[in-house]
Order: structure tokens, then C-alpha cells, then sequence
């Protein structure tokens, strides 16, 4: 006897409409609450990993780990600037921005109060941090008390609006742009004039520069020489492995969501599972029937798994939709997820559900619908035809 | 009770999805428990360490703005304060351990323990670091985290000032949740002198008052006082100081009631699942039950209670395994992180557990009520009439 046609699983959700809805809604749930932590994850490794250009040095005090806790004298930057291997623009000005930055206190949206990182910087800055871009209003002007915020900035204090005042630390400053950086960590900081900023902090002129080396550059050898200047204690280290570094003080909060998420998906999983399984189970007599009807094992088994796993898609599909919809609720309510940073100021993390977790959570709702009905299809076509009858 | 017996066979009926069911319904109790052990850290966090009669005083326009050391003496002066100490952030990192950092302050050793007795020091070890210029007292969490004694040296470099101190461990507080470490502000003058620096500033003044009802009008006096100066500063109880500090942690603690709630969620659907499996199961054998003449409300309350006694043994279980899995993720964590703050403390309270433990219980109720309430009612001849 040839296969069972493909309308026979259709009626049967038809027929069986509520425990299938049942189904659905469990797989759903399963796709949703481990997709929004696998989100959470990736979103808080884009804001700390991703950050810094590969060919960008940044030079500090020796002995900082940050550049909040760096100090750097006017002489340095001098030195530093006119140093070969650098890249420069077109007219000749080297690609080196000096920046100063402080974390003085902001309110948020919902009325807290936080650190925020406060960079000075000078308009080169645009040009050695390339993957950052106004993306509303424009740059600031000098010397002008302007600022521009970065996109994580924007969602969650209070007053950072283009065109609004925002009072930080000391002073009230206008916002005239909002920036992005690819979803970075630039994105939680706040950019304004670099004297500006010296000013309002009243101690060394600059906490340290970053430099972008012309191609061919031996990044090596000019790390050694910026290190080995006797006149200014500096350690030169490159962008990307100085994120790295500040990535890794995160490193705690990223196994602990790692070691969550494995449980959650497991338990979720489980049930979804086991709901499947229990659906598939009851109709051992239906199968006994099929058997006895003349319908192969192979046929059987093939109809039931392709049920289950049409219906686990339709559960994936119901709880990526889900997932999109909680997410946005999350950034709506929350107005960015924050992780304290190793300087004492908040990365914003905003919640964004990448294709990536999505694909995680199809092959999730995939595995539970052949678990769960491969098993115990394949127990009820393996019994006797009459046994499976007298089940009933 | 009579049918306690009835209810317990026919779960054993079916063993392996009446296993499944409870290992499902089991582990993602025990998720709910761990997760909400999390935002109860903050509170347990502010009720132990935090004192309702201390105060810190600090620049208005953040914590990286410095004041004139010289504000500590007049604050010790204003009616109503009994005590004051100023602090500096050191930003000391342990190098032995991988650069891993704690709270680490330059505080003035004489006054620690007037402002901190709910800290309960032992006093010979506060009589050691007023004496010793190198002592150091530390919280017994990183004590612990790090294996370090009473005596014991150990080193920190600074990532705010261009010095690496030495320290002699002089004493702890004895309390398992403060990472804090604390040594003389003339240890860190004397090493920054050398670089040609004067230590003319202090970070934070923690100030300890004589009343509760005079602490609102003492932090007035105290903004008052150094208004229009070029440090205006900004009192705040020492559990208001903390609740903003850690009030960053809000959104990540959403999540965490986010994710909870849908786990919850599944356990309920799950336990639906497998009441109404069981329900449809045997609806001949109770169509039998009542045509022999048992009520439709001993029909529904066995089968409610059948659903419910799963749900709660192991939710139970769960429930109580949830002290284990603290135990190895608090291991695997590894004490105070930075990011996480006091929701890494990880303290599994009896009431924590008894939530879990209530949420089973009304799973399993909630699960049984709809199927059970179906079979008591379905109506007895048109079941039995059925062939299958």
C-alpha cells in the first residue's frame, strides 16, 4: 500500500484542534523564553566585544586599565602625535584624537541616577573612531557647551533629545545630535568638545589618545616605542584588545547567563517535549488501526514525524513572533538593558533579537518536534497491531 | 484521605510520562527559585549592610568629582553627627589573581569605628590599623574568595594612582557579603608624595548620625553648608546612596521576572497537558466509578488532587534542590562581580522556597481544575456507549 496521504495529519490537528493549540503554545513559550536570553547574550557580546577599530592603538598612563583612570599631559600628546607609522589626512593632519573623560552623574529616563562617560574630543575623533557616524542632527560645534549622545544614550536618560538641555555632573549642555557605532559601546558614551570637558573636570588636560596607523604600519615596533619613552610613563595597546580586556570584566555575568541559559532551554525544551510526546503517545490505538489497515512502519512513522515537526514550525513561527514582540516591550519599558561597566559607567545594552538566536530557536523547535514525536511513533509502530489496539 | 492510595496508583499508571511531567514540572520550579533569588539579593543587600543612621556625603555632580578633604573636619563639627570618615577609591587590583578588582578605599582608620559599628569589628584589630601604617582590613567575602589570613601581606596596584601598596592584613568584618577593603589615607599620602602629589581630597564622607529623626535635618544642614563652594556636595541615606548604585541593575532584573514568568508559564501547560492526557485516558473507567454510584465531586477531587500531588512533589523537589544549584553556580561565579553587584549573592531564603513551593501547588490546581471538572461531567451513558 502506498503513503498516506498528506491531508490524513491535516485533519488530524483539525480534529484534535485544542490539544494542537496546547502544542503550539507550549513550543512557543519554550522558542520564546530561550530566544530572548540567547538575545540577551549576543546583544551584551556586540555592546563589549565588538567595540574598537583593528587598526586604532590607544595610548594611556601606564597602569590604567581604563581611560577613566588615566591621566596624560599636554607634552605626551605632542610627542605621540608626531610619531611615524601614523595615518593622516589628506592635508597632512595626523589621525590622533586626544580625549578626556569623566563619569559624572545623569538621570535616567525612569529617575535613577548613573555614571555616564563623558568623552571630550576633538572633530578628528570622527575620523580615528571611523565607525562612528551622526546618524540625527549634526556634530557639535567647539567650545560651544554642545554634545551629541550616543543611540543607547538617547533611549535611556532623561533630556538626551536633539535639541533639548541635559544637565550631567556640573553643568547643562545642549544636545544637537545623536550618534551611532554599529551597537558598541560608543553608544553608551556622551562625545562634547574636548576643552569643554577639561574644563568642567578641572585636572590633567587629556586621559588618552587614540591613533589610527597608516597600512603597512609595524604595530609591534611602535607599541615598544610609545612603552619604552622614558619621559612619559605610556603603554600604548591596541583598541581591540583593550575591549577585549574591558569585556572580560563581564566575563562573570556572561558564564552566569550562559550557565541560565542552559537549564532554561533544557526545561523548556523538556516540556515542550514531553507535551508532544504525550500527544503522540495517545494515539497509539490510531496507529494500531493504521498497522492494521496495511499501512507500513516506515509510512506511519514518516506521516507522524512530519506532524509534529509542522506543527513545532508553527509553534517556532508563533514564538519568534513572540520574541520580537517581548523584546520590543523590554526595550519600550526599559529603554536599554544596563551593565555596569568596569568604569564604573553603564553599557547600555539594547535588547535586539538577531537572526542568529532566531536560527538557534528553529533548530530548538525542530529537535523537540522529532524527539517528540519520533519516539513514541516509533514505539506504537513497533508493537503488534493488536496490541496497540488493545491500548484502548 | 481514603483515596489517597487511588490517587497514587493511577499516577504510577503511566510512570514514564508521570516521570517526565514531574522532572519537567521540578526543574523549572527550581529555575523560578534561582531566579528570583536574584532581586531578592538587592533587598537582603540593603536591609543587612546598609544603616538607617548613616549618611554619605558626596559631590553633587557625580562621584569622580573630588572635595577638599578639609570638608570632613566641618562636617564632624555640625550638631547631630557622631562620627564621620572620608574615603578615596584606591581601584586596587589583585594582580596574583588575574587583575580581578574589589571595592578597595583609603579610609581614616581612628574613626572607623565609630561610623561602622553595625559592622562589628573586633576591636583589637581596629587598635592593629590605627597602629599599623600598612594595615588593611578587609571584608570576609574576599578574604574568602582569595584564601587570605589575618597577618597575611598582599599587594594591589592602583588603577587610579601611579602606586602598588603593599598591605598587612590586620582584620576583617565579619560579614560574608562585604568585599570591601579598606587601609590608612596616610599610606596612600606618603606613597603619591613621592610622585610629588598632596592628598588634599576625599571621595565619599560616610557619616554616622546620633537619631533617625535627625538624619533629614542634618543632610539639609550639610547641602546648605557647602552651597555656592566649589564642591557643592549631596547627602543621601547610605540606603538610598546603594539603591541608586545598583538601581542599573533594574532592567537585567526585568529580564530575569520575564524569563521566569514564561518558564512558569510552561510548567502550567505541562501539568494541563498531562491532567487532561490522563483525563481522556480513563474516561470509560470513570464513567464506570459513577455509574456504580460516586459522585460527581469525588470524581473531580481526586483528579484535581491527583495533578496536584505530582505538581507538588516535584515542584517541591525542586523547590529544595534550588540550595544545591546556588551552591555550584555561587561556585562557578566565583563571589562579588561588578556587574551583577549584590543579585550575585545568590541567598536562597525559606520564603523564596516557599513561593516555589506555592507555585506548584497552584500549577497542579490550576492544571487539574478544567479536565477534572470535564470528566465529572460529561454525562455517564454517552461515555460508556463510546467504543473508544
Amino acid at each position: 500500500m502506498s503513503g498516506l496521504p498528506l491531508s490524513y495529519p491535516v485533519r488530524n490537528v483539525r480534529a484534535r484542534l485544542r490539544r494542537t493549540a496546547l502544542t503550539i503554545g507550549v513550543i512557543a513559550l519554550a522558542v520564546i523564553a530561550t530566544s530572548v536570553f540567547l538575545a540577551l547574550i549576543t546583544s551584551l557580546k556586540r555592546t563589549l566585544v565588538a567595540s574598537g577599530s583593528p587598526d586604532n592603538l590607544i595610548v594611556l598612563r601606564k597602569g590604567s586599565d581604563n581611560d577613566g583612570s588615566s591621566m596624560l599631559s599636554y607634552e605626551a600628546y605632542q610627542v605621540l602625535r608626531y610619531l611615524d607609522g601614523i595615518a593622516t589626512l589628506p592635508d597632512g593632519t595626523p589621525l590622533v584624537s586626544a580625549e578626556k573623560v569623566m563619569q559624572p552623574f545623569a538621570r535616567t529616563r525612569a529617575g535613577g541616577r548613573e555614571n555616564i562617560l563623558l568623552r571630550g574630543v576633538d572633530p578628528i575623533a570622527l575620523a580615528v573612531h571611523d565607525e562612528v557616524h551622526v546618524v540625527e542632527g549634526r556634530m557639535f560645534r567647539p567650545s560651544a557647551g554642545e554634545i551629541v549622545v550616543g543611540r543607547g544614550v538617547a533611549g535611556r536618560y532623561a533630556d538626551a533629545d536633539v535639541g533639548a538641555d541635559m544637565f550631567i555632573g556640573k553643568r547643562t549642555w545642549r544636545v544637537v545630535g545623536i550618534f551611532e557605532s554599529g551597537g558598541t559601546s560608543f553608544e553608551s558614551e556622551i562625545w562634547g568638545d574636548l576643552r569643554d570637558i577639561a574644563r568642567d573636570a578641572n585636572t590633567f588636560p587629556y586621559s588618552g589618545v587614540r591613533m589610527k596607523l597608516a597600512p603597512g604600519t609595524d604595530r609591534q615596533a611602535l607599541i615598544e616605542r610609545i612603552d619604552r619613552d622614558p619621559r612619559y610613563a605610556l603603554q600604548a595597546t591596541p583598541e581591540v584588545d583593550y575591549y577585549a580586556e574591558q569585556a572580560k570584566s563581564a566575563g562573570t555575568l556572561y558564564l552566569l547567563l550562559v550557565i541560565l541559559a542552559i537549564p532554561v532551554g533544557v526545561a523548556a525544551g523538556f516540556g515542550a517535549a514531553n507535551t508532544m510526546f504525550a500527544a503522540v503517545q495517545s494515539r497509539t490505538v490510531e496507529i494500531g488501526t493504521l498497522r492494521a489497515l496495511g499501512f507500513s512502519r516506515g509510512t506511519i512513522l514518516r506521516s507522524f514525524v512530519l506532524e509534529s515537526v509542522v506543527i513545532s514550525l508553527i509553534g517556532f513561527v508563533v514564538g519568534a513572533a513572540g520574541t520580537l514582540l517581548v523584546a520590543f516591550l523590554l526595550r519600550i519599558a526599559l529603554g536599554g538593558i544596563a551593565f555596569g561597566a568596569q568604569t564604573f559607567t553603564i553599557n547600555v545594552v539594547t535588547l535586539r533579537v538577531s537572526l542568529r538566536d532566531l536560527e538557534a530557536a528553529l533548530v530548538f523547535a525542530t529537535a523537540i518536534g522529532l524527539v517528540g514525536g519520533l519516539l513514541p511513533a516509533w514505539r506504537a509502530a513497533h508493537l503488534r497491531p493488536v496490541e496497540a489496539l488493545r491500548k484502548a | 484521605m481514603r483515596f489517597l492510595p487511588l490517587i497514587l496508583r493511577n499516577l504510577g499508571r503511566n510512570k514514564l510520562r508521570t516521570g517526565l511531567t514531574g522532572v519537567a514540572i521540578g526543574l523549572a520550579v527550581l529555575l523560578v527559585c534561582f531566579f528570583l533569588t536574584m532581586p531578592a539579593g538587592i533587598d537582603v543587600f540593603l536591609s543587612q549592610i546598609a544603616s538607617n543612621v548613616r549618611i554619605s556625603v558626596h559631590h553633587k555632580g557625580g562621584l569622580v568629582y573630588q572635595m577638599p578633604f578639609a570638608y570632613v573636619n566641618k562636617i564632624r563639627a555640625v550638631p547631630g553627627v557622631v562620627a564621620a570618615d572620608g574615603v578615596v577609591w584606591f581601584g586596587g587590583a589583585f594582580e596574583e589573581a588575574g587583575h580581578v578588582t574589589f571595592p578597595s578605599f583609603a579610609v581614616e582608620p581612628e574613626h572607623v569605628g565609630a561610623v561602622w559599628p553595625d559592622y562589628h569589628i573586633d576591636p583589637a584589630a581596629l587598635e592593629r590599623f590605627r597602629r599599623f601604617r600598612d594595615g588593611a582590613i578587609v571584608g570576609r567575602q574576599t578574604m574568602e574568595k582569595y584564601g587570605w589570613k589575618v597577618g597575611q601581606q598582599v599587594s594591589l596596584r592602583s588603577t587610579i594612582w601611579p602606586v602598588t601598596l603593599t598591605f598587612r592584613i590586620v582584620g576583617e568584618i565579619p560579614n560574608a557579603r562585604s568585599p570591601l577593603f579598606w587601609f590608612q589615607r596616610e599610606y596612600l599620602a606618603q606613597a603619591i608624595h613621592e610622585h610629588g602629589w598632596t592628598l588634599s581630597i576625599v571621595g565619599i564622607v560616610w557619616v554616622r548620625i546620633a537619631d533617625p529623626a535627625l538624619v533629614d535635618g542634618v543632610m539639609t544642614k550639610l547641602d546648605a553648608m557647602f552651597r555656592n563652594s566649589p564642591a557643592e556636595t549631596a547627602a543621601e541615606t547610605e540606603k538610598s546612596f546603594f539603591a541608586s548604585y545598583f538601581g542599573s541593575l533594574q532592567g537585567f532584573v526585568a529580564i530575569i521576572l520575564v524569563v521566569t514568568g514564561l518558564v512558569a508559564l510552561c510548567v502550567l501547560c505541562i501539568a494541563a497537558n498531562t491532567a487532561s492526557m490522563a483525563v481522556r485516558e480513563r474516561a470509560r473507567e470513570i464513567a464506570v466509578l459513577r455509574a456504580i454510584g460516586f459522585g460527581r465531586g469525588l470524581v473531580f477531587g481526586t483528579l484535581v488532587a491527583e495533578s496536584t500531588v505530582l505538581a507538588t512533589v516535584a515542584g517541591g523537589t525542586g523547590a529544595l534542590l534550588t540550595y544545591a544549584f546556588t551552591a555550584g553556580v555561587k561556585l562557578a561565579a566565583g563571589g562579588w562581580s561588578t556587574q551583577l553587584g549584590p543579585l550575585s549573592g545568590f541567598l536562597v531564603s525559606p520564603a523564596i522556597v516557599g513561593q516555589g513551593i506555592l507555585l506548584a501547588v497552584v500549577v497542579g490546581l490550576v492544571a487539574g481544575i478544567a479536565p477534572a471538572y470535564g470528566a465529572a461531567h460529561r454525562p455517564v451513558a454517552s461515555v460508556l456507549r463510546e467504543v473508544f
